[in-house]
């Protein structure tokens, strides 16, 4: 067994773009850990088993970031040279922030009972409709090689995805579980 | 050749051994034909110990040399013990610190894995008893919810009792295995535990002969015992006590309420009696009593569902571990939640017990493994201290282990040559909430200004869910590492308490999140604009240096009573009025720089 280094994309021979088959890809990874998964190798020398270590993690965090598209936006930037921990005010559009903080509003102000749930469920649609469009831009900015472009789709699309996550524990807290 | 591997449930009140015996795998039995071996263990100065239920007829007449329930005590202080179990009749070791507690019995000092390894000891040889041979390996189960110390103790016992440990494997992933590989099952599955005192709730996803695990949950203030309670208090409200005090008249009504609930398992109504007063009780009838502990179930369901995205829907099958899951009202509330009968056809005394001995067969190479693997999750998140007492999360909890993260920190202050990194386990925002698990310090690092040193920090935990950190200096390529063994850890009840809390309290971390880390800001721009100050202080004006000066004084007064908002807007203030002093200074830096000199020659001058 080698030391698995690949590019993601490349360990699960898929192309390096936006869309993939979460099944296909489900399925690969399956297949692909069978291989080098630790428990391979349970009788195995000292060497061998720490390698299994090394290839199985490094499987699992492709197959981590592979599967989110979130993420995989984030690791195909990576690999065109963008640094996405480090954000500038160019990448940040003022409607956008102004656009954030609207909605981030219209959830701080709903009722803190059962009432607010018709209205955190069309701010959920509303929020994932904008997801949807983000990732569509996203990808067309990737096609062009607007590595720039795709960047600022990227960063706010970080603010949707973390949106989206607080209105559904503003779900769960108004459900009560 | 067939060797000779088993799987073990090492339980907190029963433990079970299994192997394949022919076609199937089975639990083993002891000589008088009891699966179940009592996990207590009877010490005295003369014989060797006794354990299983020679040893729990001793726990009344010799409590202090009878240990049960040592699962409990594996990874735990002293303090922790004393906290969580009141009235324990042992006396500890005074010689052993607050973190390796061990027990003063007849036979000797006794620590938890030594305890655990007489009791792996004991199942062991009634498995080479049974299968006429040595075995070559084993495989023991753990909670889901073990972190690293207990699965570390774990391990260490089973090493103890010569046990070569294949894997620890959890115990929902063992109760799929057993049902999963027999029936060759595909799709998501919900498993299911209550036990007599805990609940834990799994969800796998079985494709091709893989298993993961999706998600976790539980709740370890809900068991069996919690169903008798309410039955004990509703009968409590229909009749008056009588002349017997009040603990005996508790004790009765207790034992009255278990034995009506065990009927309710197979008939649809009983009697109750106590003196005088009888009255009659249905299935229907106890089913409203203990709604809300049912609703509690079904809710930990609903969350663990959510935690890996999926519905109801998608669960294709439920699998039933644990007495407690005996009760038709608990069957009911499952099938009419999930809209399909759960599975029972395997005991599910006895169903960790197979799976992992079905594990321990595929793992020793008996059966071809080539299309059947386990995956697991971390259960809690792993986390390192970052200033202002802030956890920074690096592996998040439900993450498919073996995984390696990498993180990098930097310096905070100038010059500064020793990082200390304080590895935390938990899901809480601050660090004083969550446990620690690990201290060290990167030594040696090149002085640099705050911010220009790059420690990668690298977290990683192996296939059993044991982990270890390693820390390095990018520049210098300085290394320092730890294989995390903390001296105790938490037990599964209060990672639950912690997962809860971690709800309960995201509001309130959220705000306090907020204010350190405007604290942190402002004190990082107070302290770079006093250096400056101390370096360059000649280009200000008198004017400007008690602007400065004023605003930094009223920042550090906001910085010990204000708000966020505060903090933020005299952190602006101050940038403000110091703006210029810094073009001023990049001015005569690039000047420097200019003529030959490094602004870091300059900086240090």
């Amino acid at each position: 067994m080698q030391h698995i280094n690949k590019n993601y994309f490349q360990l699960f021979n898929v192309s390096e773009s936006c869309e993939l088959d979460l099944d296909s890809l489900a399925g690969k990874y399956r297949e692909l850990q069978s291989d080098v998964h630790p428990d391979r190798f349970a009788n195995a020398g000292e060497q061998a088993k720490l390698l299994a270590v090394q290839n199985s993690s490094y499987l699992n965090e492709a197959y981590d970031t592979l599967k989110s598209p979130l993420k995989r936006a984030g690791y195909l930037l990576t690999l065109h040279q963008q640094d996405i921990e480090h954000v500038d005010q160019s990448d940040l559009s003022m409607d956008l922030l102004l656009e954030q903080i609207q909605l981030r509003e219209t959830l701080g102000e709903l009722p803190e009972d059962e009432s607010a749930l018709a209205d955190l469920a069309s701010l959920k649609k509303q929020v994932e409709a904008k997801i949807e469009v983000c990732h569509q831009g996203f990808a067309d900015n990737i096609e062009r090689s607007n590595y720039h472009g795709a960047k600022m789709i990227y960063h706010e699309l970080q603010f949707l995805y973390k949106l989206l996550v607080e209105i559904e524990s503003a779900e769960e807290l108004r459900l009560g579980y | 050749m067939h060797r000779l591997a088993v799987g073990i449930d090492l339980g907190t009140t029963n433990s079970l051994v299994a192997a394949r015996c022919g076609a199937g795998v089975e639990t083993l039995p002891d000589e008088k034909g009891d699966h179940l071996l009592p996990s207590v263990v009877h010490y005295s100065a003369a014989e060797p110990a006794l354990v299983g239920s020679e040893a729990k007829a001793r726990l009344i007449d010799d409590s202090a040399n009878t240990v049960s329930s040592v699962k409990r005590f594996l990874g735990k202080s002293l303090t922790e013990l004393r906290r969580q179990n009141r009235h324990l009749p042992y006396e500890f070791d005074a010689a052993r610190g607050d973190t390796a507690p061990a027990i003063v019995t007849a036979a000797g000092v006794k620590d938890p894995v030594q305890i655990s390894a007489d009791i792996l000891r004991k199942l062991a040889e009634r498995a080479e008893h049974c299968l006429k041979g040595s075995l070559e390996g084993a495989v023991i189960t753990v909670p889901a919810y073990f972190n690293d110390a207990q699965r570390q103790q774990t391990r260490d016992a089973a090493q103890l009792a010569g046990l070569k440990v294949l894997r620890l494997l959890n115990e929902p992933t063992a109760a799929a295995v057993a049902y999963g590989l027999d029936s060759n099952d595909q799709g998501k599955v919900i498993v299911f535990d209550l036990g007599g005192g805990t609940f834990d709730v799994s969800l796998l996803s079985l494709q091709k002969g893989v298993f993961e695990v999706l998600a976790t949950g539980g709740d370890t203030n809900l068991g069996g015992d919690d169903f008798d309670h309410i039955l004990a208090d509703w009968m409590r409200t229909q009749l008056s006590p009588g002349t017997e005090p009040v603990a005996v008249f508790n004790a009765r009504l207790l034992q009255i309420a278990n034995a009506a609930k065990h009927q309710l398992s197979s008939e649809d109504e009983v009697e109750l009696s106590y003196g005088e007063w009888s009255a009659c009780l249905n299935r229907e009838k106890f089913a409203t009593l203990a709604s809300e502990l049912i609703s509690r179930t079904i809710n930990t369901c609903r969350r663990v569902l959510r935690d890996a995205s999926l519905s109801v829907e998608d669960v294709d099958n439920i699998v039933l571990v644990g007495g407690s899951t005996r009760m038709p009202v608990i069957r009911e509330a499952i099938a009419e939640f999930f809209a399909k009968a759960p599975l029972s056809d395997i005991d599910p005394d006895k169903v960790v017990a197979i799976g992992a001995g079905i594990q321990a067969d595929v793992l020793i190479g008996n059966k071809s493994a080539d299309n059947f693997l386990l995956l697991d999750v971390n259960p809690l998140s792993l986390g390192i201290e970052t200033m202002g007492e802030l956890v920074e999360k690096i592996i998040p909890r439900n993450t498919t282990i073996p995984i390696v993260k990498a993180q990098e920190f930097t310096t905070f202050k100038d010059g500064q040559t020793v990082m200390s990194l304080h590895v935390v386990q938990g899901e809480r925002e601050l660090v004083a909430d969550c446990r620690s698990l690990a201290r060290f310090e990167l030594r040696d690092i090149p002085a640099m200004v705050a911010g220009a040193a790059k420690i990668r920090v690298s977290f990683q935990v192996d296939a059993d869910g044991l982990l270890s950190v390693t820390a390095e200096e990018l520049s210098t390529g300085k290394k320092s590492e730890i294989q995390v063994k903390p001296s105790y850890g938490l037990d599964s009840s209060v990672i639950s308490e912690m997962l809860q809390a971690s709800h309960d309290n995201a509001q309130v971390d959220m705000e306090v999140r907020s204010i350190r880390e405007a604290q942190l800001e402002a004190r990082q721009l107070i302290d770079a604009i006093s250096s400056a100050r101390d370096v360059d202080g000649a280009l200000l004006s008198e004017n400007e240096s008690d602007r400065i000066g004023n605003v930094i004084r009223k920042l550090e007064t906001a910085m010990t009573e204000a708000g966020s908002n505060q903090i933020h807007a005299l952190t602006e203030e101050l940038n403000r009025v110091s703006g210029n002093f810094a073009a001023q200074r990049m001015d005569l830096h690039i000047r420097e720089a200019l003529r030959g000199e490094s602004i870091g020659n300059v900086e240090e001058t």
